[in-house]
């Protein structure tokens, strides 16, 4: 099943487009990374897909049912998001129980479904022992960790993250790009990924999107690769 | 308690009761949105109002209540070009409001006196008719703050994500614009149009540096809130001093008696850790020694 296409899409700021001749497919159950050098607009790319940004020109366009009929439920993580609100008087188990709204249900108090998804997900990222600390208190890799869990917590079917392996150590990164491989086999659910981090994701990933330099006028452009465990740094 | 005998008392109480709840809570929003001037812009704003209603003789409390909203209700749109920096946009509509009111007022000198219970507010000449202004503004407001505390929360934390989880970002930021200018319009009559930020921002502050939480943060502010307004125009009747200015400098007060034990506290807990490190570094050693 088709979840998000773009279409001959354009976008840039100000007058000079930074996104030029993006076609992209995302199917269900795929396993998407999105690379680039910085600068190459992959943040940009990410929130055109998911309608925070309107194309100057081409199509975009985004699932809003599953397959079987249900609201297609989407979970995002912004690049560095924790360390813009480190100030913000919150739990951590308040925070992740947050990502639980998203499923509607606005008037009502959190159900225990709804504390057993935020139990769920914080052990998933390994942080149900801090659930009490204020989110303040924690560090780069850790506050990542939660917004990690606070999106894991929607149970979403399309899961889009921008760089969320920012401040982790290698081991994090490793049990992160893991579990989010499980959960793409287990759950049939879809995954789009910026990083950096290619040769530690490779193995569990299906597709690169990776964004080049065009020569003319230096827009950017989109190349697919295909990846499944085999993957070569591209130079 | 001999001054609760007195109904303007009474009146000054309730309705001091229920603005400090609802605007506390307020509060806490606005400082988290980086809106935390918007209750003083409001306040200038809805002055313009007054001006207006005073030099045209139609209720200037009603005109002051109207403008309040149109200002809120601007201030959101403003707010969207300038997201990076939402206090540019509360300057922006702060300068035209407050210009407009002296210009206004220039225009209307003999009514200039009058001005002064608008800037700094009397309370106890609050009649039945504010009396239900002020709640029918709480009520709308507990059920707004309540209703919507889920998507307040997201939009809060960050609208991006919000937006990506289905929340109606704009129609709520509107809606809460609007809310807040009810709030300020309200509380206006309390503590004046100088100061109504006090009630809003004050138990707000302290209560985000002190909550172990989201829900804390709101029942500390609301808790500080009431018992501000309560000790202040208890200290008013008592000192005879204006009510407005007492209740102000007694959230003040509050505030910085509750930092300044917060940091106490801090320090105590760090020193009480520190010692507990090193008896637990010297006995083994003493043991040793016997």
């Amino acid at each position: 099943m088709l979840l998000a296409s773009m279409k001959n899409v354009v976008f840039g700021y100000g007058d000079s487009p930074c996104l030029e001749d993006v076609d992209i497919e995302i199917h269900n159950g795929e396993f998407v990374a999105v690379t680039g050098p910085n600068g190459a607009s992959k943040t940009t790319l990410l929130k055109l897909s998911l309608g925070l940004l309107q194309p100057w020109s081409g199509t975009v366009a985004r699932a809003s049912k599953r397959a079987d009929g249900k609201k297609l439920v989407v979970g995002y993580v912004p690049q560095q998001i924790a360390a813009f609100n480190s100030g913000f008087p919150s739990t951590v188990l308040e925070f992740v129980l947050s990502g639980t709204y998203a499923r509607g249900k606005w008037f009502k108090p959190a159900s225990g479904e709804d504390r057993e998804l935020s139990e769920q997900a914080l052990k998933q990222v390994g942080m149900w022992e801090l659930r009490n600390r204020m989110i303040g208190e924690l560090s780069g890799g850790q506050k990542q960790r939660i917004c990690i869990a606070r999106a894991l917590a929607q149970q979403p079917d399309l899961l889009v993250l921008d760089e969320p392996s920012n401040g982790m150590d290698t081991d994090s990164r490793s049990r992160l790009y893991a579990l989010l491989g499980g959960l793409v086999k287990e759950r049939d659910m879809t995954v789009v990924m910026v990083t950096h981090s290619l040769s530690e994701a490779s193995p569990y990933l299906d597709r690169i999107i990776e964004l080049e330099k065009k020569e003319a006028g230096g827009w950017k452009c989109c190349t697919t690769t295909s990846c499944k465990g085999h993957f070569s740094p591209v130079v | 308690m001999e001054m609760l005998h007195y109904d303007f008392m009474q009146r000054a109480f309730f309705a001091g009761g229920l603005i400090a709840l609802v605007a506390s809570v307020l509060g806490v929003y606005l400082m988290l949105r980086r809106q935390a001037l918007m209750a003083d812009m409001l306040s200038h704003v809805s002055l313009a109002g007054v001006a207006l209603g005073a030099l045209i003789k139609v209720n200037p409390s009603l005109f002051g209540f109207i403008i309040a909203l149109i200002g809120a209700v601007v201030v959101e749109f403003v707010r969207r070009s300038y997201k990076t920096y939402s206090e540019v946009s509360i300057a922006i509509i702060m300068i035209g409001g407050l210009s407009t009111a002296l210009v206004l007022m220039s225009m209307n000198p003999g009514t200039n006196r009058s001005f002064s219970s608008y800037l700094f507010g009397s309370v106890v000449a609050v009649q039945k008719t504010e009396i239900y202004l002020v709640a029918g503004v709480a009520l709308l407001g507990a059920l707004f703050f309540y209703g919507l505390r889920k998507p307040l929360y997201l939009i809060t934390f960050d609208e991006e994500t919000a937006r990506t989880n289905g929340v109606p970002v704009n129609l709520i930021s509107l809606l809460f614009s609007v809310i807040t200018g009810m709030i300020v319009a309200a509380a206006m009559p309390i503590v004046g149009v100088l100061l109504v930020s006090s009630l809003i921002v004050l138990p707000a502050a302290l209560a985000i540096r002190l909550a172990q939480g989201f829900t804390a943060a709101l029942g500390l502010a609301m808790l500080f809130g009431l018992i501000g307004v309560f000790s202040g125009l208890t200290a008013s009747y008592e000192l005879s001093t204006p009510p407005g200015g007492t209740i102000a400098l007694t959230l003040l007060l509050f505030l910085v008696v509750g930092i300044g034990i917060k940091k106490f506290a801090v320090k105590w807990r760090k020193q009480h850790s520190k010692l507990k490190e090193k008896s637990a570094l010297i006995n083994p050693i003493y043991r040793e020694e016997v």
